[in-house]
């Protein structure tokens, strides 16, 4: 269990770096936002009006964009929206590269090989252009989208399963479940698993972002969610039709989107550096 | 001496071998990944309301898609295999002709961005390294982060706004500096996080120490003696770097307007026209799965202790 709280621990015994704390107060606020997102609205995210492309004023705080709808209020409906489709994209990805992984390694040389191929495959794939055929294949929308994402990071996950694996199958407590007659089956689920979700957790943090990123390229390429549906790709790709009447509409979501993913990824570099503690000579 | 032969060849032979199969898992997948899309594209046009019922038979059979699925999947295999990715669906021409125009665009950015990636990922390092003055450590540090936080989405829109909308320092659609040096910096930050790491370990081994004994020029320490040493790293990384960058060029594309391989795949998947999507997914992927080789084969010789 030790490992497990391991880059907590690493963050108490030391004073937390400045960047760091930056990190964690943007995803704090971030949480919030998505949390009370129907209370913070000042208008109807999908509320049409003749009020089009706007400049930012004290009723319209960010401005209007170019169907009348208040930026400010869709850039908070869109919080909600983007990450809980970042999340569920990783955690998809953590679903699938976690569990086939670990059921592979539990079987054997045979199961390990046929699965890890299967991984490797998609690993050859650039990421975006597997999403792209993936979603092409299915309906574009949020779905697909999700799905699409989870499968071209399932790898990720899949990689740093194996590793962690292969090093705490190495360690005595192993030794000594299997001596006591633990199968494979029972020493990868009871006793290495709990040994790995730390790593997991990490990578999680490190995949997230990129996930909520893809997921706005996927929507400002036309594959994501419904034109109406305010998520920050969305917004982007709606905006950057009409930049120059309007550049306040493109800016706030990618400001958005590029806040939200600085925080997040500082926070996920802390917690991978925490692990590694012979790698924190980069301290962020 | 036959045994070293064998201990030699066989890691090498599996190398290719693994390469083969997730080639061709590549090529299985792109044809009955497109073949999932729900209509084709006659229906498309169908619906656009080109094309009479008598037409749309007519042009299903002179496309072929009139048959079963494993007749056309044989039939393509068999294209494929001679070099041959077929017509474009919706313009007729021959998808090699037109993966020709948009691989131009890709490799130049592609190109243009690894560059400078490799430029700035190992320069950075190295100047770090000799002169381990805060300046250097922190830009190696500043690239580092930069690459980590900043995704090159995001600042490809941003710079679209601030330097081609707002300031008209350069075109709105076309340009390919600003997204190579995005590109490159994305890269460069990846290479040099993992270089600096290693060339701060491999200071402190002995044939280093040696080396300052000897009273050698902190340059020459560096660039015979901890660089050839860390260089492993970049070689491994090639494969991966080559992979983000290529993708990376995808987005930059659209977001640039720039007519490569990823606006016309998206224009393909819009148009439900999949033997281009196939190739693009067949051309990239094969790219990506034999630069791995390369660099797996490149470590390997450069490196004795790997796959021993």
């Amino acid at each position: 269990m030790s490992l497990t709280l391991a880059p907590f621990a690493a963050l108490r015994r030391n004073r937390i770096p400045p960047l760091t704390a930056v990190g964690v107060a943007i995803v704090v606020l971030l949480i919030g936002v998505a949390l009370l997102g129907p209370l913070l609205t000042p208008h109807d995210p999908y509320q049409f009006s003749i009020r089009m492309d706007e400049s930012p004023s004290a009723d319209h705080w960010l401005g209007t964009d170019d169907q009348g709808h208040d930026v400010l209020s869709r850039l908070i409906a869109g919080t909600r929206l983007s990450l809980m489709f970042g999340a569920g994209a990783a955690l998809i990805a953590l679903g699938i590269g976690a569990a086939l992984s670990l059921v592979a390694l539990s079987f054997g040389r045979i199961a390990e090989t046929g699965v890890f191929s299967f991984f490797d495959l998609i690993r050859a794939l650039p990421g975006i252009l597997f999403a792209l055929a993936f979603v092409a294949a299915f309906e574009p929308g949020a779905t697909s989208v999700m799905l699409a994402l989870g499968v071209s990071f399932s790898p990720m996950f899949a990689m740093i399963t194996r590793a962690t694996w292969r090093q705490q199958m190495a360690r005595p407590y192993v030794a000594a479940a299997q001596v006591l007659g633990a199968s494979r089956i029972r020493v990868t689920v009871v006793h290495v698993l709990p040994n790995i979700i730390g790593a997991l957790v990490t990578q999680f943090a490190i995949i997230l972002p990129r996930c909520i990123v893809l997921e706005s390229v996927m929507s400002f390429l036309g594959l994501g969610v419904s034109p109406e549906t305010p998520t920050w790709g969305r917004m982007i790709a709606n905006a950057t039709q009409n930049t120059e009447a309007a550049p306040h509409a493109v800016l706030a979501p990618i400001l958005a989107l590029s806040v939200a993913t600085f925080g997040m990824a500082l926070v996920g570099d802390a917690m991978r550096r925490g692990f590694d503690p012979d790698r924190r000579r980069i301290a962020v | 001496m036959n045994d070293r032969l064998v201990q030699t060849l066989v890691p090498i032979g599996a190398d290719i071998f693994r390469s083969l199969m997730i080639a061709a898992g590549i090529i299985v997948f792109s044809f009955f990944l497109i073949r999932m899309i729900p209509g084709d594209i006659v229906d498309v046009m169908g619906i656009e309301g080109t094309l009479t019922y008598g037409q749309q038979d007519a042009m299903r059979e002179s496309l072929g898609l009139d048959v079963g699925w494993w007749q056309q999947f044989t039939a393509w295999l068999g294209m494929v295999a001679g070099g041959d990715f077929g017509a474009s669906l919706r313009y007729g021409t021959p998808i090699l002709d037109l993966l020709r125009v948009a691989m131009a665009p890709t490799l130049i950015l592609g190109a243009s961005a690894l560059a400078i990636g490799l430029t700035l990922g190992i320069g950075l390092p190295v100047l770090a390294c000799v002169f381990q003055k805060p300046l250097f450590v922190g830009l190696v540090q500043f690239i580092t982060l930069w690459s980590i936080v900043v995704p090159t989405f995001s600042i490809g829109i941003l710079s679209v706004i601030v330097f081609a909308v707002w300031l008209g320092w350069i075109p709105a659609i076309g340009n390919i500096m600003v997204p190579a040096i995005i590109l490159g910096m994305d890269t460069a930050g990846t290479l040099a996080k993992m270089l600096h790491e290693d060339m701060v370990d491999t200071e402190r081994a002995a044939f280093v120490r040696t080396a300052r004994a000897k009273g050698l020029s902190r340059w020459r320490i560096v660039l015979r003696h901890i660089l050839p040493n860390a260089l492993t790293v970049v070689v491994a990384l090639f494969g991966i770097l080559l992979a983000g960058a290529l993708t990376g060029a995808i987005t930059m594309e659209v977001v640039f307007g720039l007519p490569g391989l990823g606006t016309l795949t998206l224009q393909a998947i819009q148009g439900r026209d999949y033997p281009v999507v196939q190739a693009v997914v067949i051309w990239l992927g094969l790219t990506v799965v034999i630069a791995n080789l390369i660099s797996d084969l490149v470590q390997r010789a450069l490196d004795p202790r790997i796959g021993r």
